[in-house]
């Protein structure tokens, strides 16, 4: 997977031109020295940062210090600044500055369960920070120009090169009509997207367990665990996916799944919990919604009370 | 006769050790400190076993590390009860209430523990992924430690605690109303605490300040003052608070921290 070019090393990690001979890419702290493993599938284990790298940012560094629930501590250099939720700071020196960052779009972002206000913290000074999970820091350097879609909850610290936006993914489906009318969201209401606008800029996520990346290739479908998905490109096409699991006695219920296809590279996680938000059938399911039923004979299954079975392929 | 120290709790070692024989600290590995100055608690390597007075301990697995203890005939160690993962059937176990048992239950901290006298084996364990701290106490020395956090204790370390000062300290300095003190007598005590996720410890030099997440504030020796701070008032977080330590003294903290909603 890794990449030689006429300027060098390609990390295989961040797609940014690095440098073989350190220990650890400058960009992303990902170890250079270590083989790719890669399953059979194509899904290929990213190496946990190691313990005290650093990651160069501007003229500030940051340092990966922990293995179970690491913490991100920055070296901030004087007039340089990141951003956060208030919920990821660990410790911080008093020269640090810190200072509010309102959000637009409040309401909509209370309504989604998303922080209101995230925090500013200005160099010169040092601060750290981590999330509540064992797992590992993903370091996500972006080109000027760049962007990528992350899934609700994982964002831990950027630059302030790289600018914040949310979108509904699309994701969903409603149960009932008129005023029993329920949606269900199994990715959130809405998604993250972080672009590096005139400049680079660094992207901290928190993923928990271990993290496996995968590069689709053009049309490469992959269904995923709503819950496990961490990040995508943003040429990664996605939509919600209804699977029926096979059974001869018990009426199962409906398994959600994000569909992803390609082209361009898609992150989950290992760890995430069991979703409860399922059902045996739906009235409605987000823009090109898909599904399979496993079951020999879909005729055998009745809908429940103020569920409309769905139609069958 | 040359000795090699280790840099956790300096006990003086037999050259030839890997490994610290009062605290489990692996001696051939480098020390992790960051640029900033937190030091990374020792990774204790799995089946790490040392030896206090005649308690010996062996620290096994990695995620969420068990503390096992053999005690010879009559020697004691307490713990809270939940702590407990099993014991064998010669290991004789004992409540203790504990002085103050009606504030510490109004604080929401245990008022009893469980003392276990050997001879036999017997392991305690957290219910969360982090890592066992292994501080052997010098005579004298009082250590300051969060509630919930406290695994494992020989019997000559006293176990008590302290109300923080100040109804704000209180509300708003993270810890709550108490913080358990432990202070070895007259011999080396042994206390394993755990800590949620990675701990790293820094050593404040007088009147040196650092402001810390009230949630990841682990442990402190007790000459170290801890005070609320307003992180910033207006725009929404004038309810936020840090827990400012002021040294002289040493300072832990967990990575994985019980967070506080702060709007």
């Amino acid at each position: 997977m890794s990449e030689h070019t006429a300027t060098g090393y390609v990390c295989p990690y961040c797609r940014l031109n690095s440098d073989q001979s350190s220990p650890a890419c400058p960009n992303c702290g990902a170890p250079v020295d270590v083989r790719e493993a890669r399953d059979d599938e194509g899904w290929v284990e990213q190496p946990p940062i190691r313990d005290m790298a650093r990651i160069q940012f501007g003229r500030s560094q940051c340092q990966i210090a922990g293995t179970y629930v690491p913490v991100a501590e920055m070296s901030l250099a004087p007039g340089e600044q990141v951003y956060f939720s208030h919920h990821v700071l660990l410790w911080t020196e008093p020269s640090t500055q810190l200072a509010a960052r309102p959000m637009a779009k409040g309401w909509d972002r209370r309504y989604a369960g998303m922080p209101l206000i995230m925090m500013e913290a200005s160099g010169p000074g040092r601060i750290g920070f981590s999330d509540n999970d064992a797992g590992e820091i993903i370091a996500v350097p972006l080109e000027a120009g760049r962007s990528i879609d992350v899934v609700e909850h994982h964002f831990l610290v950027a630059t302030t090169a790289v600018t914040y936006d949310w979108f509904n993914p699309g994701i969903w489906w409603d149960l009932g009509t008129g005023s029993d009318r329920e949606y269900f969201h199994p990715l959130g209401r809405y998604m993250d997207r972080f672009t590096a606008q005139q400049q680079r800029g660094l992207l901290l996520l928190h993923a928990r367990g271990n993290t496996f990346i995968r590069d689709l290739r053009q049309d490469e479908p992959i269904y995923v665990v709503p819950r496990a998905l961490v990040y995508k490109d943003l040429s990664v096409h996605m939509n919600i996916h209804m699977e029926r699991p096979a059974s001869p006695r018990a009426h199962w219920k409906l398994v959600p799944m994000v569909k992803l296809t390609g082209p361009g590279r898609v992150a989950i996680q290992s760890q995430y919990g069991f979703d409860e938000e399922s059902h045996y059938g739906w009235t409605q399911v987000g823009p090109n919604g898909t599904w399979r039923n496993w079951n020999p004979d879909p005729s055998r299954w009745r809908p429940k009370v103020n569920e409309r079975e769905p139609l069958y392929p | 006769m040359d000795r090699i120290a280790c840099s956790w709790c300096h006990y003086q070692n037999e050259v030839g050790a890997t490994s610290c024989g009062t605290c489990g600290a692996p001696l051939n590995a480098a020390d992790a400190v960051s640029e900033s100055g937190w030091r990374a608690a020792p990774r204790l390597r799995d089946m790490a076993e040392f030896r206090v007075a005649n308690i010996t301990c062996q620290i096994a697995g990695q995620v969420v590390p068990v503390a096992e203890f053999t005690l010879t005939e009559g020697e004691v160690i307490f713990f809270e009860q939940h702590a407990l993962l099993w014991k064998e059937r010669t290991v004789c176990l004992t409540g203790k209430n504990l002085r103050g048992a009606g504030q510490r239950k109004i604080a929401g901290m245990p008022h009893a523990v469980i003392e276990a006298r050997g001879p036999g084996r017997l392991a305690v364990s957290r219910d969360a992924s982090g890592e066992v701290v292994v501080l052997p106490l010098h005579p004298e020395v009082e250590t300051d430690v969060r509630g919930h956090a406290f695994l494992a204790a020989s019997q000559n370390v006293g176990y008590d605690f302290v109300k923080i000062d100040k109804l704000a300290s209180m509300l708003h300095g993270g810890p709550g109303m108490y913080l358990d003190r432990f202070v070895a007598g007259q011999t080396q005590g042994l206390l394993l605490l755990h800590g949620y996720g990675n701990v790293f410890q820094r050593r404040l030099g007088p009147g040196e300040k650092i402001l810390i997440e009230p949630g990841g504030f682990l442990y402190k020796d007790s000459p170290v003052a801890i005070n609320p701070v307003p992180v910033q008032k207006g725009a929404g977080f004038h309810h936020a608070n840090w827990a400012e330590l002021t040294g002289p003294g040493r300072v832990g903290i967990q990575s994985m921290y019980v967070h506080r909603h702060i709007i």
